[in-house]
């Protein structure tokens, strides 16, 4: 069974648990195994380089030597801005020997260090590359007949490029291929590369409700019924979100999977394990509408 | 050489007519840019399509226009990069502006915001006459050369997702050119710049990275983080939503090794601003009710005091 790091990241383990839960499902049936990084630390959530530059890279460098201690250099994630930072981190640690010095002087001080051989990726990108696509739809044992799935990347997973560039950051088709494997309709729209507002959701009233609105306008529009998300903080501002966006937008009400649930779902977890009951709108209802559950 | 098809944004907001597309073939070899098929078509076919171009390399920033839905400069996209198996290219304004006629949009909020960042030099000396040039050593101008580099070219501004449902926040160019001045030794309104970015929105980036598709490199999310850690380093309106937002995230991970939401939430709007928690309390209820409450407290990670040794050796802001 090939054993990875896993780095399931703070949300996950707070307001989206059910993330967490579905991610550990899905896990058993593509028979891989998840490692829990336990005693890692926030990616730095993008937030932190704002206050100071070096603190996340350092961050992640401790998170790093923790997964290479653990015989875990495979590290995967489950939420795009975890990705995106700490692969932003892990490239400049190793593009750059100052860098490096510099993290394992402070790592140091508690006996640590990062010795450059960890490679940080997301749990679609294993999806694609490790499991592959031909494989998942072999294992699929309850196809979305054809429901109409509407991707929504988020930003980090495939933005900046030069610290991503898994997938094209303005064409991706990861999220659709995923889709169409397990039996779904993928829904084509432009706001499926664009931003959730997440980050900014207290800064100023509406904008991230504004900024959910108008991409779950789009989705709808294109007939969308659902949507999937590789990234909890995306899930948290779409699922949140559209109550408020709708005296602006339209009433939208679309359902929102986190990736793994969706899935696992089509694998064959029972949907009463995957947590759908801790969503705001709930996406039971459209499972029913497709005659996928009771 | 190949058919290169052209579908072409048109309108014309003098005509009061609503716009149309107009499909226009060329024949041009396909490593032409988009911009010499446009000229082409306008040169052979059409004559009344408009759009603004200047240097055709890149250089002027003019010719900025969105392509297969997305903002690129005209002259550095080679048509073979976009066109479809038809030959055909889907050409239409700015997104984010108001478009004046066919591909010229109204450049005037992108200036405005630009203008009021006073993008130019003001030295304390100013009005003083002196005898010979002002020196910068290169240490100093390197960190300024990126974002020196912006040609004007409003693609950043195009793409960016929080202009386009909120136009008062002062957009990625404008804060990257502010960063040129602010760090520019010579400068000494470093105070009022910040100030002046703060009213007009800098904690509004949302860290999308669409303006990462600067064709100049002038990486201006990464400008807007400079700005910021500035505006940290100076204290400048530390009270504000943004700067107390980005000290407790720091706050939490110190405490607990994790990003705390519960305390997070609490630290960024104020603990004691009733006012502004009663409006996430909607929210908050919601979630309450499908179970999804963030735990009050968290339990610091194992080995969390190498998280506070990292905090403390690199002299974290925290407060």
């Amino acid at each position: 069974m090939r054993r990875y790091g896993f780095f399931p990241g703070c949300v996950a383990k707070e307001s989206c648990k059910e993330l967490f839960n579905a991610t550990m499902l899905l896990a058993e049936k593509l028979e891989i195994e998840l490692v829990e990084l336990t005693a890692a630390s926030c990616c730095g959530a993008s937030v932190v380089n704002d206050v100071n530059r070096d603190v996340a890279r350092v961050l992640n460098a401790r998170t790093y030597a923790q997964a290479e201690a653990l015989g875990l250099d495979d590290v995967i994630t489950i939420c795009s801005t975890c990705t995106g930072h700490m692969r932003a981190a892990n490239k400049e640690l190793l593009e750059s020997e100052a860098h490096m010095d510099h993290a394992n002087s402070v790592l140091a001080k508690f006996g640590a260090k990062y010795q450059g051989n960890v490679t940080v990726r997301h749990l679609l990108w294993l999806l694609v590359d490790d499991i592959g696509l031909d494989t998942l739809r072999s294992m699929v044992v309850r196809p979305l007949n054809g429901l109409k799935v509407a991707p929504f990347y988020g930003c980090h997973i495939i933005r900046p490029e030069n610290v991503n560039g898994w997938e094209s950051a303005r064409a991706p088709h990861s999220l659709e291929d995923v889709i169409s494997a397990i039996g779904g309709e993928p829904v084509d729209y432009a706001g499926k590369t664009r931003c959730c507002g997440f980050h900014i959701q207290l800064e100023k009233e509406n904008v991230a409700a504004d900024m959910v609105g108008q991409n779950m306008a789009m989705a709808k529009e294109n007939g969308a019924e659902a949507v999937i998300t590789p990234c909890p903080l995306c899930h948290l501002a779409l699922d949140g979100y559209q109550a408020d966006s709708a005296p602006r937008w339209g009433r939208t009400d679309l359902p929102t999977f986190h990736l793994p649930q969706l899935v696992a779902f089509a694998l064959g977890v029972p949907a009463e394990r995957l947590g759908l009951n801790k969503h705001l709108i709930d996406p039971r209802l459209v499972l029913v509408d497709r005659e996928l559950i009771a | 050489m190949a058919q290169v098809k052209l579908d072409i944004y048109r309108y014309d907001e003098a005509s009061g007519q609503p716009p149309h597309r107009d499909l226009v073939s060329v024949e041009i070899p396909e490593t032409t840019t988009v911009l010499d098929a446009l000229e082409t078509a306008k040169a052979e076919v059409d004559g009344s399509i408009s759009f603004r171009r200047s240097c055709r390399s890149a250089i002027c920033g003019s010719c900025s226009m969105t392509i297969n839905g997305h903002t690129v400069l005209a002259c550095k996209t080679p048509c073979n990069t976009v066109m479809d198996d038809e030959g055909a290219i889907k050409i239409d304004p700015m997104t984010n502006f108001t478009p004046m006629k066919d591909l010229v949009v109204h450049m005037d909020p992108f200036w405005d915001k630009y203008r009021r960042l006073r993008p130019y030099l003001q030295p304390a000396d100013e009005d003083s006459a002196h005898e010979r040039e002002r020196r910068v050593s290169p240490e100093d101008m390197k960190k300024l050369v990126d974002a020196a580099n912006c040609v004007m070219c409003a693609t950043c501004y195009s793409l960016c997702p929080v202009i386009s449902v909120d136009p008062a926040f002062a957009g990625p160019a404008a804060i990257a050119y502010a960063y040129r001045f602010i760090e520019d030794v010579r400068d000494a309104k470093r105070p009022e710049r910040l100030a002046q970015i703060n009213e007009d929105y800098l904690w509004l980036c949302a860290h999308c990275y669409a303006c990462s598709a600067c064709p100049k490199h002038v990486d201006p999310h990464d400008r807007i983080v400079d700005v910021k850690r500035a505006s940290v380093q100076d204290r400048v309106m530390m009270n504000e939503r943004g700067p107390r937002h980005a000290l407790v995230v720091g706050r939490t991970i110190k405490q607990t090794g994790m990003l705390a939401e519960t305390e997070v939430i609490q630290g960024t709007i104020g603990r004691f601003n009733v006012a502004g928690l009663l409006k996430v309390a909607p929210l908050g209820l919601r979630m309450a009710a499908s179970g999804k409450m963030p735990p009050p407290f968290l339990k610091p990670i194992p080995k969390v005091d190498e998280v506070r040794t990292i905090f403390d050796t690199l002299e974290v802001p925290t407060h």
